[in-house]
């Protein structure tokens, strides 16, 4: 099932920018992301109308790992609240496949209920499902991620790796199609960072046809992804692949430190 | 306002800078650099005024500091506070401890939701002997159940708490006794003998400790508030340790799922109570980041003034109350991301979970009928 939102009478485009590695070879219908000239502005008390997106385009194939990076305040959270749902676009197409699944950046935001298991069935209750199918899937999506040891563990006694995982379990038992992640890994130290990357990562080689799409700040996570996009400024600069981004991203900061040396 | 205060007193003789100009108040960074002027000249007055005050208790009696040094100072420093809220473990009191998993863990939570329920009534309904039979089978249980970290520190603390609350109540229930006047005169007036002793060693006064004194009516009412002090807190210790938030909800909505039919909000109840479960430890956590922030500033305390302190104080609840809020607001969105639509009936999904074995529910209940009955038999033989 798809979510289509046309919003400000904006053609739906089938084409894709040069600046997509997929673009010549994949239609509209094979991305689980797609968004044309997307726009997003808030009003202020005033009336001002301050842009925060401008013109964002991407598209991201289905079953793939993408990371979407950018520097601060440049609207990486906002542009994934939007594909997760939670903001309406002020302009621009966009298409998500459902069921979508959002993971907030403090995983104590996400975490619901108050033991393990309970929080991960917690988005369960909608489906009508029996009690052994909940208890399956949330057993499945636990052992995904590699907590299943952890099922009676009142969620305070958990670590920020753990409850990020128990977060991520919570999202992969509601079976969705698109996962968006919001820079899990900030708070954590470099083993909990790549433990939740590794989990991501062999919950989406389990479920087939499953996209995330990653926020990060961190350079090192792109070896992870299938592909990125970069963003600043409000606007979407370059979609490739990680390599690409690596590229550009290393670029920038050697031209940043000549500037700073000059 | 300080010449005028002090310049009153004739001990202390007080130069003050002069008044400041009218337009330095029309420049800020001259009015702060004005501002610690005065608070270094005040800090500078502050010698001199102890030494006059010292001077003229010294004059008065040479001994009358003495008792000073016996005087708790800064008991309730804000430095101490914060410190001692930042030190503060994160994990709340009486958690549920899922492994090793014992008897109880295996018991149905209904069950254990009734013996908690009899635990806090059968003390007051009960007499000495049975009241202490409760707190030592509890002490008992307690010593298998739990961890013996956790069983030492929470029976050392309740005996304690009960201990105290046993002894104050002993010996202050007929201490100070109202003066009573018979109507009829005594029997020295009237000639007839007085009623006699109890044949049977009948005392009404057990113990006798100079003005204080240990009565019958002592003894029952301080046996009932520690026993029942006891078994409150160390049955529901027990409980919680070995069951889940949502064995707990289960158990509980179980018990009120009748009142549904007269309008009571069940399901609503039991995700409020879920939601309150989980959001304690959010509590603490904020208690404890937001005062660990302020100690990390290394606030000298000694330099600010009462109100200035208690401004920092009203900072510290306000940024609580403002951290959790947001919490909740997230929390909220979190929920709805999750497809919650505000229909509670739904998440009932995994009350039910964790295992209760037959054996241990059959065992638990019996005692729980043997309990009571021996109890409410007990009532009909003197003691």
């Amino acid at each position: 099932m798809n979510s289509i939102a046309l919003v400000g009478a904006v053609p739906l485009l089938r084409t894709h920018s040069t600046g997509n590695p997929c673009a010549a070879v994949t239609t509209g219908e094979n991305f689980a992301i797609d968004c044309r000239n997307l726009s997003y502005s808030v009003k202020t008390r005033q009336g001002k109308l301050i842009p925060i997106l401008n013109d964002c385009s991407l598209s991201i194939p289905s079953g793939q790992f993408w990371m979407l990076l950018g520097p601060n305040g440049c609207g990486k959270s906002t542009l994934l609240k939007i594909l997760g749902g939670l903001l309406n676009p002020s302009g621009g197409f966009l298409r998500v496949n459902k069921p979508r699944s959002f993971v907030f950046q403090n995983p104590d935001h996400q975490v619901v209920m108050p033991t393990v298991e309970a929080d991960v069935a917690f988005g369960l209750g909608k489906f009508n499902l029996t009690d052994n199918e909940v208890t399956s899937r949330v057993a499945k999506a636990l052992d995904s991620v590699g907590m299943y040891e952890y099922l009676q563990k009142p969620v305070q006694t958990l670590s920020g790796g753990q409850k990020q995982r128990v977060a991520i379990a919570g999202a992969l038992a509601e079976a969705c199609k698109v996962l968006l992640l919001d820079e899990l890994t900030s708070f954590l130290d470099e083993n909990d960072q790549v433990g939740v990357i590794r989990a991501v990562k062999n919950s989406l080689a389990s479920s087939k046809g499953t996209t995330a799409l990653w926020v990060t700040h961190r350079l090192e996570e792109l070896e992870y992804a299938d592909g990125a996009i970069y963003m600043e400024n409000g606007r979407i600069v370059l979609q490739g692949t990680a390599l690409s981004i690596t590229d550009f991203v290393e670029a920038q900061q050697a031209s940043y430190i000549k500037q700073i040396n000059s | 306002m300080y010449p005028k205060l002090l310049s009153s007193h004739p001990k202390l003789l007080v130069i003050f800078p002069s008044p400041p100009s009218p337009n330095t108040f029309r420049n800020p960074p001259e009015i702060l650099s004005l501002r610690l002027q005065q608070h270094n000249s005040c800090r500078k007055l502050e010698p001199h005024i102890i030494s006059c005050t010292a001077n003229s208790n010294n004059e008065a009696d040479g001994s009358s500091k003495n008792w000073e040094k016996w005087m708790p100072r800064n008991l309730f420093a804000a430095e101490k506070v914060f410190g001692t809220i930042s030190g503060a473990t994160s994990s709340p009191i009486a958690q549920y401890i899922s492994s090793p998993t014992t008897f109880l863990h295996t018991v149905d939570p209904r069950i254990k939701m009734a013996w908690l329920l009899a635990l806090c009534i059968l003390p007051a309904k009960s007499n000495i002997p049975i009241r202490v039979g409760i707190v030592i089978y509890l002490a008992l249980l307690s010593i298998w159940i739990q961890p013996t970290e956790v069983w030492k520190d929470q029976l050392g603390r309740v005996f304690l708490l009960c201990g105290v609350l046993f002894v104050l109540l002993g010996l202050s229930t007929d201490s100070a006794p109202s003066l009573l006047c018979s109507r009829s005169p005594p029997s020295s007036v009237t000639g007839l003998s007085t009623l006699p002793a109890s044949f049977e060693g009948y005392r009404y006064v057990i113990l006798k400790l100079g003005p204080l004194q240990l009565t019958r009516k002592g003894l029952s009412a301080a046996s009932t508030a520690a026993c029942l002090t006891f078994t409150i807190f160390q049955s529901a210790s027990l409980c919680l340790t070995t069951t889940t938030s949502e064995q707990l909800a289960f158990a509980l909505r179980w018990f009120i799922l009748p009142l549904s039919s007269l309008g009571v909000p069940v399901a609503e109840v039991i995700l409020t109570l879920l939601l309150s479960l989980r959001f304690i430890s959010l509590v603490f956590d904020e208690v404890r980041n937001v005062a660990l922030g302020i100690v990390s500033r290394r606030i000298n305390w000694q330099q600010l003034t009462t109100l200035e302190t208690i401004d920092v104080f009203f900072t510290y609840i306000r940024r609580i109350f403002k951290n959790i809020n947001n919490h909740a607001e997230q929390i909220s969105q979190a929920m709805i991301v999750r497809g919650f639509r505000g229909d509670c009936n739904s998440y009932k999904v995994l009350l039910s979970a964790g295992s209760s074995t037959t054996i241990a529910n059959v065992v638990s209940f019996s005692c729980l009928v043997g309990l009571i009955s021996v109890v409410t038999s007990s009532r009909y033989f003197y003691f």
